[in-house]
């Protein structure tokens, strides 16, 4: 029995899987401040008629720390970098960074030595100013972390107590600002997280659950609940992850597909490429901030069931913003909700006040509260339909570095068009017409969100550069870096090495099961060269676990 | 309350960016132009997050097609026999941030692209100073006919003499080329003095600055404003492309110039060109990191100040007072010829002949052979004139092979476009051709014909 939650902002979803089927499902409205008893709910919902030893497996996701940073309610951090030669940092004129020596380049090499009173200084000024989290971060520290172990320490013996993240540890990936605002972000939200974890175990303990306990990340996989206290940031956007892996799971296997999630002001849309989710190529902007966190690429238009519809001259406007509930429902303004009950393509919400809605809208323009609606809901299709589209030709211009990555066809257009959410039955049939796929409408929709984090597996990688020259290698997610001793040391050996630390993560995490299958996502060799001699080789290696989901449920839901 | 307007952004203040290291593509496995040469590059400008940038938009490279190619090239026997896919993706990627250029997305664009090509000649035998075609030809000649520019500067920035270039554009009064390199007699390939100033039609539209080994940012950017500037303030082109070469470098270990990072980032921000390319740069992790990065702020507009070399010593590259001085006198010798270029006449330049004539021994480095050409262009009174190139080559793919090849310039007259074809119709007749190109630029096409099995064939654009 698998038990999948949802903790959103207002409400949570929760299912029970059994042998790829739904046993139960369960929506709970949030008690506010009270994340145990929303849980405890959700629990006894879907459990009902089941014992707790027959759990193996909860996934939760989680809005909180989207939320926390989103709305700034995240705690002061004080940050010290180690630019070195470059790009100036303007954005960070805002933020309380301070910039000391210290700088190391592309092969973990050193350019500039540290200066301890540069950081004592640095420290004084951070205890005036009364912080006690400091990020500490530096370019290229995830080739060498020397110098931002160097500075913890330091921090560390003078300020005990201080809770200091590193930049290495944080954002293993290249891109100093993003590492810069990831650190930042991990240092400020680890203290709150805690809170969520404690809640999750006290819930679970409560109901003597001893399953193996998962969190949403945002790129569709999971991490043990131990695991995800050191990286909270990990589990921003896992709501919409866990709803692109819910329509997976509620479709066929194999199957290109577009996700539409209408809710009440956005429409999410979101692509499964041949039976697997499309991962941003960048990192994801979480409020002002850059982070180096892979997510699904989601695209949001501003175009809801409650949007709030106008009309200037002729022509039908659409609002990006929410004004409250549809007209149909005592709401103020027209809106898609009240032209689709016009259309008889819902049934929320008064009739009478729905063609009233559309009455008001369209007398100025001559038109009939039916033209009304039908105009109001091809304004929406044709919107999302554009969206969609710019979706593929972005895929399809993706950078490309490699000769074989240019010549690959990228044409590719969606089989299926699966509605999730509030307004899907109405306007996904349409959408689907308009792009040409089949749309479809799954049993479960409106708990795809939790069955997604249900069917979510653990994803560990590891991506390693390995530097013969020099004898070293770089462990980039764990911000580990350490001396090659085996010689020779051709490409055999870096892949077993890098397999040998993904098995090893696992084994840490207790989720050795999952590493029976290893991919390997890159694999490249450079000669280092010099004075026309071949000095070293560099190995770069990235390796994964299969992502992918635990089953598909049902037949797919497939209307036509 | 916001009104949605469907994303569209407006990005005319952006920088366009093709970054194309090729990762899986060499010449050799110790070659200079091998894999590892951008991977440091890579490093530095992902780890700089300029990506992130607002002013900054990456795109993928597209692959130029064979007829593209043809635009600027005679391949012998054929494109597909010499151009690989990475050369067409290096040049694809330049035409990708052209028609982005063109089209007002983006105000300029950097092509960081490997295989380089500004050593591509018209005629193309093999690879030579590892370019097999053109990259800044293939899209200037793409420019011209897909919206029809006129005229064009190419500013070439590499330590080596872009002889390429030079060749292609040698006899065409509108593409203006202006090369700086360490002198020829001192660097391959051994060409650019300044009395190389293009043909009869095409006088002073070339033109060659040879600077002394051990030049530093300062008398290079005596160079830029002093000459550089005013000849492209009087010729007002249209579109300016910079072959962003960067082994002039004070590391490179090819070149034996001074110039930093920050020398190349001034000297981008005085060219201000529409598109830049790289061309050559192989001190891969002292100097292509630091300067890619630097060109690229510069052309975004964004502060390059901090873009230091760890290996920067101001104490170590001060430049002879020697050097200094005859730089001034190549550039006083340079300003006169440009001041008096109009004076001169075609017939003055090439006496009362029909044709003006050159004949031509080209190295091809990479693989060891050499090319004969004897070169003809028509002096022509009223138009750029067509050119003839007979050429022979024993060249690996092959072996030996004499060709003619005829090009007809977008403006070429009427009685040149006839003449023109009668060389061609003749050529097919004479036996010892064994291919004969036509490349008709007022057409836009491109014929080959094959004399073993007396075939032709047609591309069109």
């Amino acid at each position: 029995m698998y038990i999948g939650i949802d903790v959103g902002g207002t409400c949570t979803d929760a299912v029970m899987l059994s042998n790829g089927k739904v046993h139960s499902t369960a929506k709970i409205s949030n008690t506010p401040n009270d994340l145990l008893s929303s849980l405890l709910q959700a629990l006894d919902a879907v459990m009902q008629g089941v014992s707790a030893d027959e759990v193996e497996r909860v996934v939760l996701s989680t809005t909180m720390i989207t939320n926390l940073i989103v709305e700034r309610k995240y705690d002061p951090v004080g940050v010290i970098i180690m630019p070195g030669p470059g790009r100036k940092l303007q954005q960070y004129c805002n933020a309380d960074v301070h910039i000391i020596s210290g700088a190391i380049d592309y092969r973990g090499r050193e350019i500039i030595p540290v200066n301890e009173n540069e950081v004592l200084e640095v420290i004084k000024k951070l205890e005036r100013r009364g912080y006690t989290k400091v990020a500490v971060v530096g370019k290229f520290s995830t080739r060498n972390n020397r110098h931002e172990i160097k500075v913890s320490d330091i921090i560390k013996k003078y300020k005990p107590d201080w809770h200091v993240e590193m930049g290495h540890k944080a954002g293993g990936q290249l891109n100093f600002p993003r590492r810069i605002d990831t650190t930042v972000l991990t240092c400020a939200t680890k203290e709150k997280y805690h809170y969520f974890v404690q809640s999750v175990k006290e819930a679970l303990k409560r109901r003597n659950i001893k399953a193996q306990v998962f969190i949403m990340k945002a790129d569709g996989g999971t991490m043990t609940l131990e695991s995800s206290e050191q990286a909270p940031v990990e589990t921003i956007f896992s709501g919409p992850a866990a709803s692109t892996l819910g329509a997976q799971a509620l479709t066929a296997s194999g199957d290109t597909s577009l996700v539409v999630d209408i809710g009440g002001t956005t429409t999410d849309l979101a692509l499964i490429l041949s039976g697997k989710p499309l991962l941003s190529t960048k990192g994801v902007m979480v409020g002002d901030k850059l982070t180096q966190v892979r997510t699904l690429a989601v695209k949001s238009v501003p175009v809801g069931g409650d949007s709030v519809v106008e009309i200037v001259g002729k022509e039908l406007i659409i609002y990006s913003e929410r004004m409250g509930q549809p007209y149909c429902l005592g709401g103020p303004f027209p809106t898609p909700t009240d032209a689709l009950n016009v259309m008889g393509l819902t049934k929320l919400g008064d009739r009478e006040k729905a063609w009233k809605a559309m009455k008001m809208l369209g007398e100025s323009a001559g038109m009939s509260p039916l033209e009304t609606a039908r105009n109001i809901i091809n304004l929406v299709v044709d919107t999302v339909a554009k969206e969609i589209e710019n979706m593929f030709l972005e895929w399809e211009q993706e950078p490309a570095y490699r000769i074989w990555e240019v010549m690959q066809k990228r044409k590719m257009r969606p089989q299926n068009v699966v509605g999730v959410g509030g307004g899907a039955a109405g306007f996904v049939p349409q959408i689907a017409v308009r792009i040409g796929g089949t749309p479809v409408l799954p049993p479960y929709a409106s708990v795809a969100n939790a069955i997604g984090a249900a069917v979510a597996k653990p994803t560990l990688q590891v991506t390693m550069r390995a530097d013969t020259e020099q004898s070293i290698f770089s462990i980039e997610e764990e911000g580990y870096q350490g001396k090659i001793n085996q010689a020779p040391f051709g490409f055999d050996e870096a892949l077993n090495l890098a397999k040998k630390w993904l098995i090893d993560k696992a084994k840490r995490m207790n989720i050795a099961d999952q590493v029976q299958d290893i991919e390997i996502t890159r694999q490249e060799v450079f000669n280092i060269v010099r004075d026309f001699k071949t000095t070293g080789k560099i190995y770069d290696v990235c390796v994964q676990t299969p992502r992918g989901i635990q089953w598909h449920i049902g037949a797919g839901g497939k209307l036509i | 309350m916001a009104y949605w307007s469907g994303g569209e952004i407006n990005m005319k203040n952006k920088t366009g960016l093709v970054f194309f290291p090729a990762f899986d593509w060499s010449i050799g496995p110790v070659h200079p132009e091998r894999e590892e040469r951008l991977l440091y590059t890579r490093d530095q400008i992902f780890e700089e997050g300029v990506l992130d940038l607002p002013e900054i938009v990456e795109y993928r490279p597209q692959v130029a097609t064979p007829h593209e190619v043809a635009r600027a090239h005679f391949c012998v026997p054929g494109v597909d026999d010499q151009v690989l896919v990475a050369h067409r993706i290096a040049a694809g990627a330049a035409i990708r941030l052209s028609d982005r250029i063109m089209n007002g997305e983006i105000k300029n664009g950097f092509a960081i692209v490997r295989p380089p090509g500004h050593h591509a000649m018209r005629v193309v035998h093999g690879n030579r100073g590892f370019c097999t075609i053109n990259n800044e030809a293939v899209v200037i000649e793409h420019l011209r006919r897909t919206y029809g520019i006129k005229k064009i500067a190419i500013i070439d920035t590499d330590v080596h003499h872009g002889d390429g270039t030079q060749d292609i554009y040698y006899h065409d009064p509108d593409v203006l080329f202006i090369s700086f390199h360490q002198d020829g007699r001192t660097i391959f390939p051994g060409t650019g003095f300044t009395d190389e100033l293009g043909g009869p039609t095409a006088y002073a539209s070339t033109i060659n600055i040879p600077l002394p080994p051990g030049v530093s940012d300062k008398s290079l950017l005596y160079v830029i404003d002093n000459l550089v500037l005013p000849i492209l303030k009087d010729f007002q082109p249209e579109f300016v492309v910079n072959s962003a070469g960067q082994d002039n470098h004070f590391t490179d270990p090819l070149g034996s110039m001074l110039i930093t990072a920050q020398g190349y980032a001034q000297v981008t921000e005085k060219l201000k060109p529409d598109l830049a390319v790289l061309e050559g740069g192989y001190a891969i992790e002292s100097a292509l990191p630091y300067v890619n990065l630097a060109i690229l702020l510069a052309m975004a507009g964004r502060d390059y100040s901090n873009v230091i070399e760890p290996g920067y010593n101001p104490e170590k590259i001060v430049e002879n007072t020697q050097v200094t001085d005859y730089v001034r006198k190549v550039v006083d010798h340079l300003q006169k010829v440009w001041e008096h270029r109009r004076s001169l006449t075609v017939s003055e330049l090439c006496g009362n002949s029909k044709y003006y004539q050159k004949h031509k021994n080209i190295f091809y480095d990479t693989e060891y052979f050499e090319e004969k050409q004897l070169e003809k262009v028509r002096a022509c009174q009223d138009c750029p004139g067509y050119v003839l190139i007979d050429s022979h080559a024993t060249q690996p793919k092959i072996g030996r092979c004499r060709v003619m090849a005829i090009s007809i310039h977008g403006r070429c007259c009427k009685k040149c476009i006839e003449e023109a074809w009668d060389a061609y119709n003749d050529a097919k007749k004479d036996y010892r051709y064994s291919y004969v190109y036509l490349q008709d630029k007022t057409e836009d096409t491109f014929i080959t014909f094959r004399r073993e099995d007396q075939k032709e064939w047609h591309t069109e654009g």
